[in-house]
């Protein structure tokens, strides 16, 4: 039998291996050794590829140009507030469906759906929402609360933030909540009745039972949205398409191609190898941290 | 079930029910008031939009959803919509699950290393490779629908290899050993006896890739950007884009957000099981 596995093993394995090579490894090497260069899109300025190197230019520039340091932090800002509102809200929409008795799946469908729609989409009538309906009818002057903070949320760096994770929030902490509701269904409830009898009440069960048997979830969630935090970018586009100093890492990538003339790829690229040494990291710690602090029971 | 016991959890009190309910229902508006708000001002003018957002429209007419059908193409650009997406989700599926299965079965070197290989790409976010890809395609002349297909195909595998692999090696090897013995080559071995046991992760994997695929903007964007074959999301995107300068025109917009999003949220009805199923596998095993 292993032998013949082993005759098959190439042509099963070949059209995943082509397509892999083509979409994601050739222009991943490119795209190292251009963002070393003065590539420009289309040429190189200089002559050939090997004359326009222009060693760590490029990164150097990333980082003295200002509008990328201002999108790496802007961006860390942005996850940071996200990520702990994500998972507190996904987290409590998770402990309330699991205490009640009937229409958990009616609640849990609708929670859900907004992660459904395209972040594009949803971004636009969100945009309106700040826009006008904030604005001018329930946080102003006249409105049901009045709240200066709430109002042109989308013309302000930090309310923009601030309206950024609003909408987040609400597209994906119903996503992030079916995770810990499959966390939460995997504990025992014996655990919960051996702490009752042991005269626990609802708080010290909660974290003593629910919270280290719910690490494992936790961690997959808190790195979930770490990463999706940090790529965000329809949303970003969608809500204030990154004026009033407000772009994010993907976005900056995509617009600092427009942002000089002739556009400097190389710029742009070396942007993005930082980004995805970025990225790497937070996987790996996550995977790291997942392997380490999971409770076996 | 443990989260069934309810006496062991708290606020499960009469009272404690009655405030859950009460908690659960406001967030629950809270979640549908975008999505009603949508419904009601694709049926507003302009005009009407900006000055009473809140309330039901004057006249309940049909004359904006069918002026943003045709600003936005509808017909084309959901018939592009879906040939991508389903027939780059069906690719993903044809490749993935083979080169997953097989990497499960035989072990050797070179399997191992196409394993880690794949999952080391999951690191890889898009921004990584997109300028240089939008190269190596346009030299290709394949900066088209075809083209577009292909990339899916190739960033979908990843995911799709991991989870297939993860869920092969819980398929006992015998079944294969049976369907040699009668007779079947590698193809009918694969498709006949051992495919149709993975149905669920299939259905995860068609899921998963179906929902990013369906929404997805900047991949459409870099490649179909200046033609005119445009999926939804790009028709929406130019639709806003293109009139900024006077103010966005929200009597298009407003429509042209819902027939975009309502083939997905009707798809997301009917395969609910299936989606709350496919996502917690897919982020348990991922």
């Amino acid at each position: 039998m292993d032998k013949y596995f082993k005759r098959w093993f190439g042509i099963l394995v070949l059209p995943a291996v082509l397509l892999f090579v083509l979409v994601i490894a050739l222009p991943f090497f490119t795209g190292i050794v251009y963002s070393f260069t003065s590539w420009r899109g289309t040429y190189f300025a200089g002559g050939t590829l090997f004359q326009s190197f222009v060693g760590f230019d490029n990164y150097i520039k990333a980082f003295t140009t200002g509008t990328f340091t201002r999108s790496l932090w802007y961006t860390v800002a942005y996850t940071v507030v996200a990520v702990i509102a994500i998972n507190l809200v996904a987290l409590a929409f998770a402990l309330m469906l699991g205490s009640i008795h009937r229409g958990v799946g009616m609640y849990r469908t609708v929670f859900f759906m907004p992660n459904m729609l395209g972040g594009l989409a949803m971004g636009y009538v969100w945009q309106f929402i700040f826009q006008v309906v904030y604005t001018d009818l329930i946080f102003s002057p006249d409105g049901l609360l009045h709240l200066e903070f709430m109002r042109y949320m989308t013309q302000d760096p930090v309310k923009a933030l601030f309206a950024l994770v609003i909408m987040t929030t609400w597209q994906s902490a119903g996503y992030m909540m079916l995770i810990y509701i499959g966390g939460l269904n995997s504990i025992p409830s014996d655990l919960y009745e051996a702490a009752a009898i042991d005269g626990a009440g609802p708080v010290r069960r909660f974290f003593k039972v629910t919270l280290p048997l719910l690490m494992s979830s936790i961690t997959v969630v808190l790195f979930l949205t770490l990463a999706n935090s940090f790529k965000l970018l329809d949303q970003n586009l969608a809500l204030t398409n990154g004026d009033f100093d407000t772009r994010m890492l993907a976005l900056q990538i995509l617009r600092t191609t427009r942002d000089t003339q002739p556009p400097n790829y190389g710029v742009a690229q070396a942007q993005a190898v930082i980004f995805f040494l970025i990225v790497a990291a937070i996987s790996l710690i996550q995977v790291y941290v997942t392997r380490s602090r999971e409770v076996e029971f | 079930m443990a989260r069934q016991d309810a006496s062991m959890k708290p606020g499960t009190g009469k009272a404690g029910q009655i405030i859950l309910y009460i908690v659960l229902t406001v967030l629950l508006l809270y979640t549908l008031t975008p999505l009603l708000f949508l419904l009601l001002n694709s049926f507003k003018s302009q005009a009407e939009i900006v000055r009473n957002p809140l309330a039901l429209p004057d006249e309940w007419t049909f004359q904006y959803l069918i002026n943003a059908f045709a600003s936005i193409h509808f017909p084309q650009a959901i018939g592009y919509t879906l040939l991508i997406t389903i027939i780059s989700v069906l690719l993903i599926v044809l490749v993935a699950s083979p080169c997953g299965w097989i990497i499960t079965r035989h072990k050797s070197g070179g399997s191992t290393f196409i394993y880690l290989m794949f999952v080391a790409a999951m690191l890889i976010p898009f921004q990584a490779v997109m300028y240089p890809l939008m190269n190596i395609m346009d030299a290709l002349h394949l900066k088209n629908i075809p083209g577009l297909i292909i990339m899916y195909a190739g960033f979908g595998l990843s995911m799709s290899i991991f989870l297939y692999s993860g869920f092969f090696k819980s398929v006992p090897r015998g079944i294969e050993e049976a369907a040699l013995i009668d007779g079947a080559n590698i193809f009918q071995m694969f498709f006949r006896v051992v495919f149709p046991l993975v149905k669920s992760t299939t259905v995860t994997v068609m899921i998963l890739n179906g929902m990013w695929i369906w929404n997805d903007y900047l991949l459409p964007f870099l490649t179909l950007g200046l033609s005119d074959q445009r999926t939804l999301v790009l028709e929406l995107y130019y639709a806003k884009m293109t009139s900024g300068q006077f103010g966005s025109p929200w009597e298009i917009i407003f429509p042209s957000v819902l027939i975009t999003v309502i083939p997905m949220i009707i798809i997301f009805l009917c395969l609910q099981k299936y989606f709350v199923k496919g996502v917690s596998e897919g982020a348990i095993k991922a």
